[in-house]
């Protein structure tokens, strides 16, 4: 079975007579190319991967921002407590 | 080509943002080499995560549509290549970020970094029309592929979709960066006056 995903390109492989304007404004089939996919399911999962790296993101960044929030937490309660203790000499006086 | 082709109204879109982080990251290290700010080596990360997120969803949805196009997800085209390569620079950048500590030196080591990968960027725009190879130049001057005013409507929304999309995403991992950088001074100098007894990382 012909490997798909990685195929080096061969001059057989190529349109020879396509320049770049040629290229920009008609479909230019691999020659020898492998077999087609159903077009409609290749969209939907393009589709889908943008969306999964999308949304996969948005979440780490979520993460990111939750273990923010808790350091910002401990921090709060570090200064309380010190500011509880600084007070308690003065109070005991 | 079919309904497949209905992949190219996010495809160059999502090149187009890549390009964007790529430039924030390029602008945030070189600010942060001139004069080490916060904000510019927040917005040098940003850019870098970006560019990496839109580069994943080019490097996939491209092969996708090239499966149906061209018959083979993947060829060693020029355009495919630098733009891999340009993806890579982006991932070395966060790995360094993540992995690497964040020290004033590190910082400037891969804001060297941010500078230089924006290099390739001029080079995946311009591979297509410079060197042979399989990937179309759609979007030109001279119009190009975009033959039906439909279509250049359609790719314009695209553009300003995702123009405001990536604005909306580097305003948010901005403030999250420098949140996280006086957070991290904040616990150091709460260290430092011994309100902490945990040491120093």
């Amino acid at each position: 079975m012909r490997n798909l995903l990685l195929e080096p390109v061969t001059p057989s492989a190529q349109p020879e007579t396509a320049s770049p304007p040629d290229r920009a404004t008609a479909f230019q089939p691999v020659q020898g190319g492998g077999e087609h996919r159903n077009g409609a399911m290749l969209m939907v999962e393009a589709y889908v991967v943008l969306w999964v790296v999308l949304m996969a993101w948005l979440l780490l960044l979520w993460r990111r921002q939750r273990g923010l929030v808790q350091r910002l937490d401990d921090l709060e309660r570090t200064i309380d407590r010190a500011a509880e203790k600084a007070a308690r000499p003065a109070s005991g006086a | 080509m079919g309904i497949v082709q209905k992949i190219f109204y996010f495809h160059v879109p999502s090149a187009y943002a890549m390009y964007l982080g790529a430039a924030a990251c390029f602008v945030g290290s070189l600010g942060y080499l001139l004069r080490p700010t916060d904000v510019r080596d927040a917005l040098a990360r940003a850019g870098a995560e970006i560019a990496v997120v839109f580069g994943a969803i080019v490097l996939t949805t491209g092969p996708l549509w090239a499966a149906k196009a061209w018959g083979y997800y993947w060829t060693w085209d020029p355009r495919l290549t630098t733009s891999l390569l340009s993806v890579l620079i982006y991932v070395a950048y966060m790995v360094l970020r993540a992995f690497g500590g964040d020290g004033t030196g590190e910082r400037r080591f891969a804001a060297a970094l941010g500078v230089l990968g924006a290099a390739n960027l001029p080079i995946i725009h311009f591979s297509v029309q410079k060197w042979s190879g399989q990937h179309p130049t759609v979007v030109t001057g001279r119009g190009g592929g975009l033959q039906h005013p439909d279509m250049k409507l359609a790719l314009g929304l695209a553009f300003v979709a995702f123009t405001c999309f990536v604005v909306a995403l580097l305003w948010a991992r901005v403030r999250l960066g420098v949140a996280e950088h006086r957070l991290a001074r904040a616990e150091e100098d709460a260290i430092d006056l011994g309100l902490d007894t945990r040491s120093e990382a």
